[in-house]
C-alpha cells in the first residue's frame, strides 16, 4: 500500500501522525483561493516538489491530482514488488472526482478565449487523469475510473476484488486521488458545510467539514497469487457492500438508510455478525447531516454500545475522492500495529447518539489494550453512494 | 449465466424514444448537433423537468423508459458511464467561479455538478437502495459500466442491472474540444450527445433484444494491441465487427489495423456515422448492433463496406479511445 496526504508522504509519516495525534489540518497554504478562513488538510508540497520527486520536466503538463497519485501508487507498487518484469495482468482501478480541475479553473477563460493553455483541456476529465498516473508506471493492463464523489476509492476497491473474482486480472491496484480545487471547496461553502475551525467529527459542537486531499493505494491479490511472488499480505479484505441512501443529491437520510444497509450487507458479504467488529473507522465529515445520519445507523445495526468508533477526518481533512483508501490504508496500519486511530477534537457527546467516539490523549491511550482483528471502514459519497469494507488480520 | 438485453432506450441525434433511425436515419450535415429532446413534460413531473438539466432530464426519461419495458421498477445494480458527467452545471458554476469570483455562487448548479448525480438521481426517483456505482473514463465509460454489471450478472451477485451512458455537450465545451483536437476536425462525423439506458438480466423477457456474451476491455497505452488474452474467446463465429470509425483517417487506421490483424475478413459495421462522435457513443453502437440483432436485418447505412445479406447471429462491438484503451462487446442472438 501507499499514500500521500496532510500527515505526510508515506506510510511512515502517515504512522507516526497517527500514533502521535498530529494533525495534518492547518491553515491554507498551497491553493489559490480568496477564502482563506477554512483550515484544510493539504499535502505539504507544490506540485514542483512533487515533480521534482518522481523525475518529471517541468515542461510536462501534469495536475496536482495525478501527481499525489503516483506518488502514492510509487510507494504502493514498491511495497508490493511489483513492476514491469512480473508478467501479469495489473489492473488499475482509481477513484477520482474532480481529475484535473485545478487546471480547467486555472486556465478556463484561456480554453475559451485562447489558445495558450489548450494542453490541459485533455488532462481534465477522470480517465486522462488515471492514466496520466498509470503511464508513469506503464505495467497495466486494465484501467477503469470510478467517480461517485466521496465513495469513489471504496468503490474501486470493491470492483478491484470483483475484478479478481472474475479472473480478469491477476492483480489489482485499488484506490483514489484527489487534490483541493478551487472549485470544490467553493461548492461545498455554497452548502455551508465547511468549518471554519478544525473539524470536530461526532462532537455535538461540529460544524462542518474541513477538506483535505491526497492519494492513497492497495494491492489486491489471491492468497494464491501473493504466495506464488512470496510476498506476505497485510490483510485480507473479508466482505464489502455499495448500496445507495436514495433520499438526496448531497444529504443523507435522518434514519440512515444507505449506510445502514452497506454497512449490514458488507457484515453478510464477510459471513460475520456485528460482534465480530472491533473497530468501527467512521465516515465521520463533522457535518451535523452525516454524522447525526451516520451516528443512527450505527446504532440501529450495532446497538446502543457500539465498539470503538472513530473518524480520522481531523487528522487528514476530508480527502473526498481519496477518502475510501486513504483510510483503507490506515485501517490496515491499525490492523499491523494494533492500536486505533483516535477521533481527534472530540469533547462533548452528540445529544441525539447513545455512544462517544473512541478518543484520549496518547498518554491515556497507552494503558488501553484492544485487540484489533476485524475493521470495518466507511465512505459515503454525495447522491447517497454508500460503501462499507471489512479488513480483518490474517 | 448468461446476460440478456431485455430493454434499451435512447435520446441521440436520431428519433429519441424510436427506432425509425433504422429505416429513416437523420443525415446530420453540421459539425456539432444536439440530441433530439422529447417533450419532457409528458415524462417526467413539472416541477422535475424545470429544475433538471439536459443530461439529468433524458437519463431519466430513458431509464424509467427501459425499466418500465422490462417490467422491474427496482433494479438490482444501476451503473453509469459517463465521460464529463453533468458537463453543463459544472461549466456554469466554473464560469462563475473564474469571471465573478468566489462570492455569490449558486449551490443548485454544484450539486448537480458531479459525475453520480446521473446514477443517485434513478435510484432517488425509483427508491432503489441497491448498488449504485458511477465510471467516468473518457471514451470507454459505458464499456466500464457495462464490464461491472456483466461481471456481477455472470457470476449470479445479481440477477438484473441498469446501465446507462449519458454525455451531453454544450455549445461551450464542443468549443473547447475542438481546440483539444477530439471533436469538430475536418471531415469528421458530427459531434453529438448520448443518453442511453438499457435494463440487463440474466432472465430473457420475451421482448429480449440480444444476449451479450462478453465484455472484455484493454489498456495498451498507445503500444500496439497484441496477446487479446480473455478476448480470444470472443472472436469465434463473430459475423460482423461494429467499429467506432469517425472519419479521421489517423483515427480510422487504428480501427482498420486492429481489424485486419484481429478479425481478417469479417465484415465491418458503423454507427457514429448517424449517431456521431463522443465519450460514450459506444453505448449507441452496442444499441445499434441489438436493435440489427432483434430485428435479423442491417440497415444499408450501418455497412461501412460493400451491403450482405447474410444470416447473421453475432455482432462484436469494437471501440478504441485514442489508440490507448481497446473494448470489446460481443452480442447475440
Amino acid at each position: 500500500m501507499g499514500i500521500v496526504s496532510a500527515l505526510g508522504n508515506g506510510v511512515n509519516e502517515t504512522l507516526q501522525a497517527l500514533q502521535t495525534h498530529t494533525s495534518g489540518v492547518g491553515a491554507l497554504r498551497y491553493l489559490q483561493t480568496s477564502h482563506t478562513e477554512f483550515p484544510v488538510g493539504e499535502v505539504k508540497m507544490t506540485n514542483e516538489e512533487m515533480m521534482n520527486l518522481l523525475g518529471i520536466a517541468e515542461t510536462v503538463p501534469t495536475t496536482r491530482t495525478s501527481l499525489m497519485g503516483m506518488l502514492a501508487l510509487k510507494e504502493t507498487l514498491e511495497q508490493a514488488r511489483l513492476n514491469s518484469t512480473n508478467q501479469l495482468r495489473i489492473a488499475f482501478i482509481n477513484g477520482t472526482t474532480v481529475g484535473g480541475m485545478d487546471k480547467s479553473e486555472q486556465f478556463y477563460l484561456d480554453f475559451l478565449e485562447n489558445n495558450t493553455h489548450n494542453e490541459y483541456i485533455s488532462t481534465h476529465d477522470c480517465g486522462a487523469c488515471s492514466e496520466m498516473i498509470a503511464d508513469y508506471f506503464g505495467i497495466f493492463s486494465q484501467i477503469d475510473t470510478i467517480s461517485t464523489a466521496c465513495s469513489s476509492a471504496a468503490n474501486a476497491i470493491v470492483l478491484g476484488a470483483e475484478l479478481l473474482k472474475s479472473g480478469r486480472a491477476d492483480i489489482v491496484v485499488a484506490g483514489g486521488c484527489e487534490c483541493i480545487s478551487k472549485f470544490h471547496l467553493n461548492g461545498f461553502n455554497t452548502l455551508m458545510i465547511l468549518d471554519r475551525e478544525p473539524c470536530r467529527p461526532f462532537d455535538a459542537t461540529r460544524a462542518g467539514l474541513n477538506l483535505g486531499e491526497g492519494a492513497a493505494y492497495v494491492v489486491l491479490e489471491s492468497e494464491e497469487s501473493a504466495q506464488k511472488r512470496g510476498v506476505t499480505p497485510l490483510s485480507t479484505l473479508l466482505g464489502y457492500a455499495n448500496t445507495c441512501d436514495a433520499f438526496h443529491q448531497t444529504a443523507s437520510s435522518p434514519e440512515g438508510e444507505g449506510a445502514y444497509l452497506a454497512m449490514k450487507k458488507a457484515l453478510e458479504n464477510a459471513g460475520l455478525t456485528p460482534e465480530h467488529i472491533d473497530y468501527i473507522n467512521a465516515h465521520g465529515t463533522g457535518t451535523q447531516n452525516n454524522d447525526a445520519s451516520e451516528g443512527t445507523a450505527i446504532v440501529r445495526l450495532f446497538g446502543e454500545t457500539p465498539p470503538p468508533v472513530s473518524s480520522i477526518k481531523a487528522f487528514t481533512g476530508h480527502t473526498t475522492s481519496a477518502a475510501g483508501s486513504v483510510e483503507a490504508v490506515i485501517c490496515n496500519l491499525a490492523l499491523q500495529h494494533n492500536f486505533i486511530p483516535v477521533n481527534l477534537n472530540f469533547s462533548t457527546r452528540i445529544a441525539e447518539l447513545p455512544f462517544e467516539p473512541y478518543y484520549g490523549s496518547p498518554s491515556q491511550i497507552a494503558s488501553r489494550t484492544l485487540p484489533i482483528k476485524t475493521i470495518l471502514s466507511n465512505s459515503f459519497g454525495f447522491g447517497g453512494n454508500d460503501t462499507s469494507l471489512i479488513f480483518s488480520k490474517l | 449465466m448468461s446476460v440478456y438485453i431485455n430493454s434499451i432506450q435512447q435520446i441521440s441525434a436520431q428519433q429519441p424514444l424510436s427506432e425509425d433511425w433504422f429505416n429513416e436515419p437523420i443525415m446530420h450535415t453540421e459539425a456539432y448537433n444536439r440530441a433530439i429532446d422529447v417533450d419532457y413534460k409528458q415524462y417526467l413531473a413539472p416541477n422535475v423537468a424545470r429544475r433538471l438539466g439536459k443530461i439529468l432530464k433524458r437519463a431519466l426519461v430513458v431509464s424509467k423508459k427501459a425499466m418500465e419495458e422490462s417490467g422491474v421498477a427496482q433494479p438490482e445494480a444501476i451503473i453509469t458511464g459517463t465521460g464529463l458527467g453533468c458537463i453543463e452545471n459544472t461549466e456554469i458554476f466554473l464560469e462563475k467561479l473564474v469571471r465573478e469570483g468566489e462570492e455569490l455562487l449558486n449551490p443548485t448548479y454544484f450539486m448537480q455538478s458531479t459525475h453520480n448525480t446521473i446514477s443517485s438521481l434513478i435510484a432517488i426517483d425509483a427508491k432503489c437502495h441497491s448498488y449504485n456505482n458511477t465510471y467516468a473514463h473518457s471514451g470507454i465509460s459505458f464499456e466500464c459500466a457495462l464490464q461491472d454489471a456483466f461481471i456481477q450478472l455472470e457470476t449470479g451477485k445479481i440477477k438484473n442491472a441498469l446501465v446507462g451512458a449519458h454525455d451531453e455537450m454544450t455549445p461551450v465545451y464542443f468549443g473547447i474540444l475542438k481546440k483539444s483536437g477530439y471533436l469538430g476536425k475536418a471531415n469528421q462525423h458530427f459531434a453529438g450527445e448520448t443518453a442511453v439506458a438499457m435494463m440487463l438480466s440474466t432472465k430473457k423477457s420475451e421482448r429480449a433484444l440480444c444476449s451479450i456474451d462478453g465484455v472484455e476491455k484493454m489498456y495498451t497505452g498507445g503500444k500496439e494491441l497484441e496477446g487479446v488474452r480473455g478476448v480470444k474467446k470472443l472472436l469465434s463465429d463473430v459475423d460482423y465487427v461494429m467499429i467506432g470509425t469517425n472519419g479521421v483517417d489517423e483515427h480510422d487506421a487504428v480501427y482498420f489495423d486492429n481489424c485486419a490483424q484481429l478479425f481478417s475478413g469479417i465484415p465491418l459495421l458503423q454507427y457514429k456515422n448517424i449517431f456521431g462522435e463522443g465519450y460514450t457513443m459506444p453505448a449507441l453502437g452496442v444499441y445499434a448492433a441489438a436493435t440489427c440483432l432483434h430485428k435479423g436485418e442491417i440497415p444499408n447505412h450501418l455497412f461501412l463496406g460493400e451491403k450482405n445479406t447474410k444470416k447473421f447471429r453475432k455482432i462484436l462491438c469494437y471501440n478504441q479511445f485514442e489508440g490507448k484503451n481497446h473494448t470489446f462487446v460481443l452480442l447475440s442472438r
